[in-house]
This record gives C-alpha cells, sequence and structure tokens, in this order.
C-alpha cells in the first residue's frame, strides 16, 4: 500500500489544472473489476476511484468516519486535500483513533459515545487509521490533490464528471490492494472517455499499535455479544 | 530510478515511534500534553549540589502519574521525596523524606495535533502540594510557557514562580528559564538549556544553571535529561525525566 503513498505525494505537486468559465470539462466512466488473488471474483468491493495530475481547491464539506460496532464505517473514503474529516464513536465504549502513516500522524486520544473529533489532511496520500484498543478496526483515507474521485457502484461502475482537458491518471483502489491499478486517459472538454480498471485484492495487512507494538493477545478476536 | 523507490519505500516501511517525545528538556516545563485519557508514569530525578560554596547536595525524586483530561488539559498527582546532605565541622549530616504530595493542572492553549498546532505555543501550569514535613505549609507553583517550533527546532521560555505559604512564614522565588532543542532523528532531540532559581526574599537561594539536554522517545517511552553547570551560586544541577505510557 506504501507505494500509493508514493504516488500520491508526488501527484501532489502536480500542475494546477482549472477548466475555463463555462467549460464542462469531459467525463471518464468505466468498471473496475476486483478479484481475490487466486482470481475469483470479488462481488460488491467497496473501491475509490480517483485522478491524479492536477490540482483543485478543495469543498467546505466534512467526510465522516464514524466508529460503529467496533468497525470504521465507512472503512474506505476519499476526500480532497485540505479537507477535514470527522470521526464521531457510536459505540458505547472507548476508541483511540490514531494514524501513523507519514503522510499524517495523529492520535486522537480515547473517547466514548457521543463524542467526535476532527483532523484536517494537508499532505495528499494514503492514510492508514486504526484504534488503539480494537486491532481489528481499520480504515483507509485517501487524500487526493484534486475533486475528481468517488465510490464506484457495487457493479463496480463509476462515472468522474468535470474533469478538465489533459492526459490523466486515474487510479482505482479497494482496502487490502496489493499493487497498483492505473490507467492513463486522455480526456477532451464535452467528451467521454471509457477505462477498465482491474484490482487484485490480498490478505488485510498486520498492523502494530501507536506506540510501534504487537496488539497483546486476546485482543485480535472481536467477540460479538 | 528503482533505487531511490527502493530507498522511499524502505523508509516509508520502516518502524516509527510513537511521538517525537513528551519533554525535550530536562529543566523547563514543554508544552506537549497527553491525549485525552493518556495515562503516563512520570519520574524526575533532579539533583543540585554546591550550592554557595559548600558540599551541601540535594537530590529530589518526583513521581507521579499523569492523565489525559482533554487533549489540551493533563493533570498530575505527583508525590515527592528528598534527600539531602550537609557536611558542619566534618560531620556529614543526611536526611531522606517524602516532602510534599499534590496536584498539578498543565493547559495548552493550541490543538494537541502537531499538524494543526500554530507555530507558537502558550502552556500554563500551576500546582499545589502539601508540604509533609512543615504541616501547615502550602507550596502553589505557576509557570507560563511559550514554545516556538521551526520545523526541526523547538524555542522554550518557561517563566516559573514558587510560593511556600505558611502561618508562621512564607516564601517565593522565580524560576525564569529557556532553552532550545534541535530534532536529530524521529526519536532524538538534542540541545541547550538555562535554568535559575532566584528568591525574593532571605529565605531562600539563588542560583542558576546552564547545560546541554537529550530527549529520546522510543514507543510508549521516552526519556530527556539536562546536565546543568552552575553559573551562579552552585556547581552543578543535572536532572533526569521519564515516562512511559499506558
Amino acid at each position: 500500500m506504501r507505494w500509493l503513498a508514493v504516488v500520491a505525494g508526488v501527484a501532489a505537486l502536480g500542475v494546477g489544472a482549472q477548466r475555463a468559465a463555462g467549460d464542462p470539462g469531459g467525463r471518464v466512466v468505466g468498471t473496475v473489476k476486483v478479484t481475490e488473488a487466486d482470481g475469483k471474483p470479488v462481488a460488491g468491493a467497496d473501491v475509490i476511484v480517483y485522478m491524479m495530475g492536477f490540482s483543485e481547491p478543495p469543498s467546505d464539506q466534512v467526510a465522516t468516519v464514524a466508529q460503529k460496532g467496533r468497525k470504521f464505517v465507512p472503512d474506505l473514503i476519499s476526500i480532497t486535500l485540505n479537507e477535514r474529516v470527522s470521526f464521531p464513536n457510536n459505540d458505547p465504549f472507548l476508541h483511540n483513533v490514531f494514524s501513523q502513516s507519514p503522510e499524517r500522524q495523529f492520535d486522537l486520544g480515547s473517547y466514548t459515545r457521543g463524542e467526535k473529533k476532527e483532523r484536517q489532511f494537508p499532505k495528499a496520500g494514503v492514510v492508514d487509521v486504526y484504534c488503539n484498543i480494537h486491532p481489528e478496526m481499520a480504515a483507509t483515507i485517501i487524500v487526493v490533490p484534486n475533486r475528481r474521485h468517488t465510490r464506484a457502484d457495487p457493479t463496480g461502475h463509476f462515472v468522474l464528471e468535470g474533469v478538465p482537458p489533459g492526459e490523466w491518471k486515474v487510479f482505482a483502489y479497494t482496502r487490502r490492494s496489493t499493487r497498483p491499478t492505473s490507467a492513463q486517459v486522455s480526456v477532451k472538454s464535452g467528451a467521454e472517455t471509457t477505462v477498465e480498471l482491474s484490482i487484485v485484492r490480498g490478505a488485510e495487512l498486520q498492523h502494530l499499535n501507536k506506540y510501534g507494538e504487537k496488539y497483546k493477545e486476546g485482543t485480535q478476536v472481536y467477540k460479538d455479544k | 530510478m528503482r533505487t531511490v523507490m527502493a530507498v522511499l519505500l524502505a523508509a516509508c516501511l520502516m518502524p516509527r515511534t510513537a511521538a517525537a517525545g513528551r519533554s525535550f528538556y530536562g529543566w523547563l516545563y514543554g508544552t506537549e500534553v497527553m491525549p485525552e485519557r493518556g495515562i503516563e508514569l512520570q519520574t524526575w530525578v533532579l539533583d543540585e549540589s554546591g550550592k554557595y560554596g559548600t558540599s551541601n547536595k540535594e537530590t529530589w525524586l518526583w513521581w507521579g502519574p499523569v492523565i489525559g483530561v482533554t487533549d489540551q488539559l493533563e493533570l498530575a498527582l505527583p508525590i515527592e521525596l528528598e534527600w539531602q546532605s550537609s557536611e558542619v565541622d566534618n560531620v556529614v549530616k543526611a536526611s531522606f523524606t517524602f516532602r510534599r504530595f499534590g496536584i498539578e493542572a498543565r493547559y495548552r492553549f493550541a490543538s494537541s495535533d502537531p499538524a494543526e498546532a500554530p507555530s507558537l505555543v502558550p502552556l500554563v501550569r500551576i500546582a499545589a502540594k502539601r508540604d509533609v514535613i512543615v504541616r501547615d505549609r502550602l507550596r502553589v507553583e505557576g509557570d507560563a510557557v511559550v514554545s516556538y517550533d521551526l520545523g526541526a527546532l523547538n524555542a522554550l521560555v518557561d517563566l516559573g514562580v514558587v510560593a511556600d505559604v505558611a502561618t508562621s512564614s512564607s516564601h517565593t522565588e522565580l524560576r525564569p528559564s529557556g532553552g532550545i532543542s534541535l530534532r536529530v532523528s524521529s526519536g532524538l532531540r538534542i540541545g541547550a538549556e538555562a535554568y535559575s532559581e532566584l528568591s525574593l526574599d532571605a529565605r531562600g537561594e539563588s542560583w542558576a544553571a546552564v547545560g546541554p539536554n537529550v530527549a529520546w522517545t522510543h514507543g510508549r517511552f521516552w526519556f530527556s535529561g539536562a546536565f546543568g553547570i552552575g553559573v551562579y551560586h552552585i556547581k552543578t544541577a543535572p536532572r533526569v525525566m521519564w515516562g512511559i505510557a499506558f
């Protein structure tokens, strides 16, 4: 997954590509096919598709990654560079959300139901978020230097509107992606560009707690009531 | 290009320390505070030797839990132990005692998140401690601390005041200090600091020391220390602190 951080970091330095007033830009449509490492197709995988190579200002919206049922919901989002993400705790017990990703390190401390904390993301890249108390909780925030990012529908179909004309790269990402998935696209104003992408999904990566240690034995298993 | 990518990848995958360090200084109070509901056990050991040209020595032990109440406010519940040694007519007298206990609060006037905090961060510390030996004596401590972050370099000024209040007599002293700390790796910092205690009455002593400091963090453990070399009415004043987070 770290390769994405490098790619995104470099892309963050990309040019500012603004559409002229009244120019609707181009449209990039396509499908993302997700398979397991053994080739079996994965139905309904959560996939984020995003463009790289140009920058756009962020919106005012605040994305949400909630903590619910000892899971992050959703566990994969994309935001525009410098946008904020809210982390509400909807569980009746404590969570300690943190990230040690080089693009954004933070420790929200422990907080309980009804409380929420926010963080801004001033660097493009892939930010892995975990809970220091519950090792089974993992989420990924993709920070993109432009607003051309979306979630594919359950069939893998996606549409990116208003893409500035030019030669860009379109990326697709699902949690547990094992290698880069991207395609070069040539976008023209008022035209539609079609692209097909496929992702091979691997096993969930093991992670360490916020102190860089393995989680204690016995905390790995989620025991539902 | 492949080599560069491999180095970048390796750097990204290297284990990292959890934080840059709870305190960068030995004698000075920093502006870092615990995250909400974080708990840490801290220990401080400080020496003061050779005040006013004597061979007197003092060693203090500060020990206690520190609790993050919010992301900007932390509370500490310290106990202080004191060992003293003095020599009169070639006779050495030494004592070791439980000296004080109390509570202290530290409030940081900025986000605790390094990415969102401004370069200039103020912090206020207030402590109240009961003297175990002189039963009616209350020690009140206050510090106004300002740190300025310039990337790898951190500069800090700490203006402290201590007042011992008792029915029989009182004592007040100022504790102005300042220092710099430079990050040399993700877990290691080095720098220098100056610290002084200036009595405002005849009951106390005044002294000042200057020296190098070092701070090191690894996972849930951190250490910082300074070796104060006396420049006014003291020979040496080393101090070390360490903490372990839970």
